[in-house]
Order: C-alpha cells, then sequence, then structure tokens
C-alpha cells in the first residue's frame, strides 16, 4: 500500500535529518570542551611563568606543592622536574614515560591512580613548558570528566534518534491509515454511485483539510450531475408521456377504423401495415423508458431469489417452437439450479432481448445455446449463436442505444435497443454483459455476483 | 343476459371517452369518473360489475382507491391501468387488491378480453376435474387431452395453455394473458412467439377433424370454442 510506504519514506528522512542535527550538537559539544581544556591548561602554564619570573624556580615549587593535593578535586595535573626529568614538585610521582620532552606540545596520556584499593586508569592532556633552568614543567588536566560527559551525551542523542524515529514512524502509519481510510471510504461510496445510485455523496468530516476540500468539491459536482440527469430524465419521461397519449389515441382511432365494417376493404388494407408501425413506434418507446428506468434505478426494493437455469429453461421452451420454424436450432445447458438475486421479470427479459436478437442476425440451419452455470462468483449466462457475429471494434458500441450492426437489411429488422436494454438490465444486476466472438458466431456473456454486496444499496428493482 | 355495468375513473377526458365509446359498442354500460374522488364515491355508492382504475389520478390514485374498496368489505373486480410500465408497479398493484393490471399502451382488444375474463371469474368452480368443449375432453387430473374418444398427445406446456383456453372456452384469450398464465412473464416479447405455439397446439387437437376449436381472433388473441 503506497501510503504507509510514503509514511515509512517519511519516518526515514526525518530520522536522517534529525540525526545529523544531534551529531552537530555532539561534535561541536566536544570541540568546544577540548578547547575549554586546553585554554584552562594555558592559563595554568602562564601563571606558573610568571611565577618564575618573580620569584625562581622555589617560588614554582613553592606554588605547585601548594596546589598538590587538590588534584582529586579538580582534575589538574602538575609536574615540575628538573633537566634530568626528577620531579621536584607536584602531584606525579615521575614524569611519564611515554612523553617526550618537546616545548609547548599538547600531549594526551593516561595515570594510574588508586581509587578505593584499586587501579584505574586517568586519561591526561597536558602541556609542557621547557623553563628557563633547563627545568622542565608539566601542566594538565584530567579529561575522564569530560569524557564520561560526551558518552552521556552520546548516549542520550542516540535515544533520541530512536525516539524520534519511532514517534514520526508511529504518527505517519497512523497519518497513513487516516488516509487510506478515507480514500477507500471514497472509492466505496464512488462505486455506490456507480451503480446508479446518485443520491450518494463523499463524507465530509468537518476537518477541513483537503480531504474535506476534495469531498466537498466532488459532491458538488455530484449535485451537478444529479440535478442535469433529473432535468433530462424528467424532460425525457414528459416527452415520453406527452407521446404516449397522442399514439393511444391514434391507435384508438385506427382500432375503430379496424371494426368498421362500413369501409372499403382498401381501407382495412391501409389500416392494417399503419397499425403494425404504431406498434413497433409503442414498443420502441415503452423500451426507450425501460431503460431510462433501469439505468436511473438505484434504491429500491430488495431482489428475489431467482433460479437463472430455470428462467433459462422457461424462455427456451417459450422460443424453441418459434425458432425452429425459422429453421434455427436452439438448446439449453443448465444442468443444475443457479441462484441469483435480481428481479425475474426484468432477467427474463434480458434473455428475451438475447434469444430474439438471435433470431434476427442468425441465418437459417444456425444454432443457439444458452448455458447457465454455477461459478465460485456466482451464476453466469451465455448465450452463442454461429450467426455473423459482430467484429470487435463495434461490440462496445453495440450495446448502446439505436446502434445497430451488420448490413442495412439486417439493420432493418431491429429497433436497435435490444442489447442495450440487456446491457441494462445486466448492470442492475452488478453484472456486465460483454459481447464476444464465438467463432464463428456471437457469443453474450453475463457473470452475475452470488449474492448482493452488504454496502451496496439493497437488491435489484425498477424504479418509477 | 342483463347488462353490466363498468365504471371507469381516468383523468384524461379524451382517452376516457374513446374507452368508454368503444366499451358501450361492445355492450356494456359505462359511467366516468373524472377524478380519484369522484372515482371513490361512485364505486363505493352505485353497484358496477368491473372497476377500471387510472393509478395515476387527482386526488386519490387507482391503487388508494382498491385499498379502501377492499378495507370497506367490496370485492367488485378492479382492472388497475397504468403508464409505469416496470414490473415492479404491477406487483405493487396487485398487492394493493387490484384484480389485474394493464399497462398503458394497450390494444383495445386486450382490454376487452380482460374486462370479460374478470367479470366471468368465478362462473366456473375451482374444483373441476374435467371440461368438455363440444368432443373434445380435458381431464386435469391426469392431464390428458382426447378428442372424439382418441387420445391426444400433448407437451406440459401446451396442456397448460389448453387449460388456460379451456377454462375460458368462448371468452377470448389475448397473447398477453397467455404470457402470464403459461410462462409468468409481464412484458410483450418482439416476436410471434405465443402464435408459434398456438398454431402447434391448433395442429394438435384441430388437425383432421371437421369442426375446428381453436380459432383467432383477429387484432385480439384466440377463442377455444365450439363453432366459428
Amino acid at each position: 500500500m503506497s501510503s504507509a510506504r510514503l509514511a515509512l519514506v517519511y519516518a526515514a528522512l526525518v530520522t536522517v535529518f534529525t540525526s545529523a542535527l544531534l551529531l552537530a550538537v555532539y561534535l561541536l559539544t566536544r570541540s568546544a570542551l577540548e578547547r575549554e581544556i586546553a585554554a584552562v591548561v594555558r592559563a595554568e602554564v602562564d601563571d606558573l611563568s610568571d611565577d618564575l619570573r618573580l620569584g625562581g624556580i622555589a617560588q614554582v615549587a613553592a606554588t605547585l606543592r601548594l596546589r598538590a593535593d587538590s588534584w582529586g578535586r579538580t582534575g589538574a595535573v602538575f609536574l615540575l622536574a628538573d633537566e634530568r626529568f626528577r620531579p621536584v614538585a607536584g602531584n606525579l610521582t615521575a614524569w611519564p614515560r611515554e612523553i617526550e620532552p618537546r616545548e609547548s606540545a599538547m600531549v594526551e596520556f593516561d595515570i594510574a591512580a588508586r581509587e578505593r584499593g584499586e587501579s584505574v586508569l586517568h586519561p591526561v592532556e597536558a602541556r609542557i613548558q621547557h623553563l628557563a633552568n633547563g627545568y622542565w614543567l608539566l601542566v594538565g588536566a584530567d579529561t575522564s570528566e569530560r569524557a564520561s560527559l560526551l558518552r552521556s551525551f552520546g548516549i542520550a542523542t542516540a535515544w533520541g534518534i530512536a525516539f524520534t524515529a519511532l514517534g514520526v514512524w508511529l504518527l505517519g502509519a497512523a497519518y497513513a491509515r487516516r488516509t487510506a481510510r478515507r480514500v477507500r471510504d471514497y472509492a466505496t461510496t464512488c462505486e455506490t454511485i456507480i451503480q446508479g445510485d446518485l443520491t450518494q455523496r463523499l463524507r465530509v468530516d468537518g476537518s477541513r483539510d483537503e480531504f474535506d476540500a476534495l469531498a466537498m468539491a466532488v459532491n458538488a459536482m455530484l449535485d451537478r450531475i444529479e440535478q442535469q440527469t433529473s432535468t433530462l430524465r424528467a424532460a425525457f419521461d414528459s416527452i415520453a408521456h406527452d407521446l404516449r397519449t397522442p399514439l393511444y389515441r391514434l391507435r384508438v382511432r385506427l382500432e375503430e377504423a379496424q371494426l368498421r365494417a362500413d369501409l372499403p376493404a382498401e381501407a382495412h388494407e391501409l389500416v392494417a401495415p399503419a397499425l403494425e408501425e404504431l406498434d413497433r413506434v409503442q414498443r420502441t418507446l415503452a423500451t426507450l423508458l425501460q431503460i431510462s428506468r433501469a439505468e436511473a434505478s438505484g434504491v429500491t426494493t430488495h431482489g428475489d431469489s431467482v433460479d437463472l437455469a430455470a428462467l433459462a429453461a422457461n424462455m427456451v421452451e417459450l422460443y424453441a417452437p418459434g425458432m425452429r420454424a425459422e429453421g434455427l436450432d436452439v438448446t439449453l445447458d443448465a444442468p443444475e439450479p443457479a441462484q441469483l438475486s435480481g428481479n425475474r421479470q426484468l432477467l427474463a427479459q434480458l434473455i428475451t432481448n438475447l434469444l430474439e436478437n438471435a433470431m434476427k442476425y442468425v441465418p437459417a440451419g444456425g444454432r443457439v445455446e444458452v448455458r447457465v452455470r454455477n461459478t465460485p462468483t456466482g451464476v453466469s449466462l451465455s448465450v452463442a449463436d454461429n450467426g455473423p457475429g459482430i467484429p470487435a471494434g463495434e461490440r462496445e458500441a453495440a450495446l448502446r442505444p439505436f446502434v445497430r450492426v451488420g448490413d442495412a437489411a439486417s439493420k432493418a429488422a431491429g429497433s436497435g435497443l435490444g442489447l442495450s436494454l440487456a446491457s441494462a438490465v445486466a448492470r442492475l444486476h452488478r453484472a456486465q454483459l460483454t459481447l464476444g466472438d464465438n467463432s464463428p458466431g456471437l457469443v453474450v456473456h453475463c457473470e452475475f455476483p452470488a449474492a448482493p454486496r452488504r454496502d451496496a444499496p439493497g437488491g435489484v428493482a425498477l424504479v418509477s | 343476459m342483463r347488462e353490466m355495468h363498468l365504471l371507469l375513473i381516468e383523468d384524461d377526458a379524451e382517452a376516457a371517452k374513446f374507452l368508454a365509446k368503444g366499451l358501450r359498442e361492445s355492450g356494456y354500460v359505462v359511467d366516468i369518473a373524472a377524478d380519484g374522488r369522484e372515482g371513490l364515491f361512485r364505486a363505493t355508492e352505485g353497484s358496477y360489475d368491473v372497476i377500471i382504475a387510472d393509478r395515476q389520478l387527482p386526488h386519490f390514485d387507482g391503487l388508494s382507491i382498491v385499498a379502501m374498496l377492499r378495507k370497506n368489505g367490496r370485492h367488485t373486480p378492479v382492472l388497475i391501468l397504468s403508464a409505469l410500465g416496470s414490473v415492479d408497479d404491477r406487483i405493487e398493484g396487485l398487492r394493493a387488491g387490484g384484480d389485474d393490471y394493464l399497462t398503458k399502451p394497450f390494444a383495445f382488444g386486450e382490454l376487452l378480453a380482460r374486462i370479460e375474463a374478470l367479470l366471468r371469474r368465478g362462473n366456473l368452480p375451482e374444483v373441476t376435474t374435467r371440461i368438455r368443449i363440444a368432443d373434445l375432453e380435458l381431464d386435469l387430473l391426469g392431464r390428458k387431452v382426447s378428442r372424439g374418444g382418441e387420445p391426444i398427445d400433448v407437451t406440459s406446456k401446451e396442456f397448460q395453455l389448453l387449460e388456460f383456453l379451456a377454462r375460458r372456452a368462448g371468452q377470448v384469450v389475448t397473447r398477453t394473458m397467455l404470457l402470464e398464465a403459461v410462462w409468468d412473464l409481464h412484458f410483450d416479447p418482439q416476436t410471434n412467439v405465443i402464435d408459434v405455439h398456438i398454431s402447434r397446439l391448433r395442429a394438435a387437437i384441430d388437425k383432421g377433424f371437421d369442426r375446428p376449436l381453436l380459432h383467432t381472433v383477429r387484432g385480439a388473441g384466440y377463442v377455444l370454442r365450439d363453432g366459428g
């Protein structure tokens, strides 16, 4: 999941920057402490040089003797040695063996001290001064204090880095989870909207963050779409309604004329095809209204349990004689009950449209097979024929209203609404109707989910 | 035979006029109510054989009228007309106490056939085991058909078709009524599927006999009866 990865990267970056900062503080502190020791030592050396100038070696030795016992408290180390490095005064018992006498160099060595019966090494930094009369002066400071301070500081720094990293990671993970949850929430809502429930809106939690801004923008867009859709639907419904009434009256008049015995036979011959034509217009209008309702269907009553295998058998039984009369062989392959949740009449309409489509397009001598199967995810329905089929490039268009494929003769046969209505019914049942190649021929496939998901608006039915 | 009284509750004046004219020509006495309130009043006060109510009406809609009639113990058959074509509306209509449901647009013959069916309902005792029309005999228990004493082989669906027609012998039965009763389908297929089933049935029961029993009524449907 990418938002969790983002949180991890964020935590890593924060950790790196925090570590760099704390490390710099550590290094600066250490160099400041080192400089301080050097400065203290230098000041001591300068003091003792003044003593030498004013009172000679004796004065230096006297000063050192005064300070000799202060080592334990201040950590200062002193040694005045003669030209053969024999100690004259100070708190070191001998000239440190590893130190070469050289003027004004800062040297480091360890001295052994007895503390509670144990010999403990203390690191010392010192300065050496060659005095005028050939004597050597060594002034230093015990740096173990500084080392332990730096060690504590280092440990604190490491803990600080660890806590920062952990804290940042936890915060990042929590934020990422919250983000992921909101995005998932949005995705679920959008899916419901795609299913046709345009009344759903993204949740605005009042936090006024970017997500709220996004949700509000999307909701405003949905308001607009819903408003346009309902305006369009209202216009369509009123047009359909306005057309229905005059068509209905036209029909009554034509039927009246047909029943009139006093009209010549020629008049009856003119009325019959007019009525047939009117039939087609009225049916097209009814189908369009059905598609519009199926498309608009959102929250409605729950679907019933429908055995698609039994329904397919019923439909094949209804159509078989008619199809055989037209030279088509129709077979059913539905070996076991296949339950799904839906609207029986609409599913029957779907199968009807597929069968009637086959009757229109498959030439005599052809085969049509209706197949119903239980699948791990639900129920599948396919209607396959060995007719002319639909070229791959035209399949998607064939599902749209008023699109007819094939040559002019076959185009004249249908209203161009059959597959479109079938597709709308499939969508209403959360299934996708797809057209495929039966090589040769067309296979219409539909995969229905077993039961309605709990988070989707309940069931399937038409809404008016 | 006494005249049959119909109440037509329809707010579209012109449609009501046409329908009433057609129904009167078919021998019915027709009263028209132009809105739900008037319709309910007439339905409660008058004595009608069948009430035809539009679903969408001013004041009370068709469903409310049916519901109120039933609540008051009136069992007059009600045929609901609707411009709404959805299948749920139909279920709702029948659940409200309507006896039949017809979606606009419909052929006038369809309306006539359904009114006739509602009027004759109850004339035939439910516990019939045998139906005879001329020399055609249906054994409803054994689900067997014979004509002139000779057994005729029919499929189970053909028997259902024949039984539906035979129970309404002499009465026009439309394609839509057959689709509803035998296949439980409540929409109009665009092709002549029913005609093919009827012609197969006709071949089974009428072929080789002088007097055909299964007749086509032009523009309306079919009728099973003895003689033209």
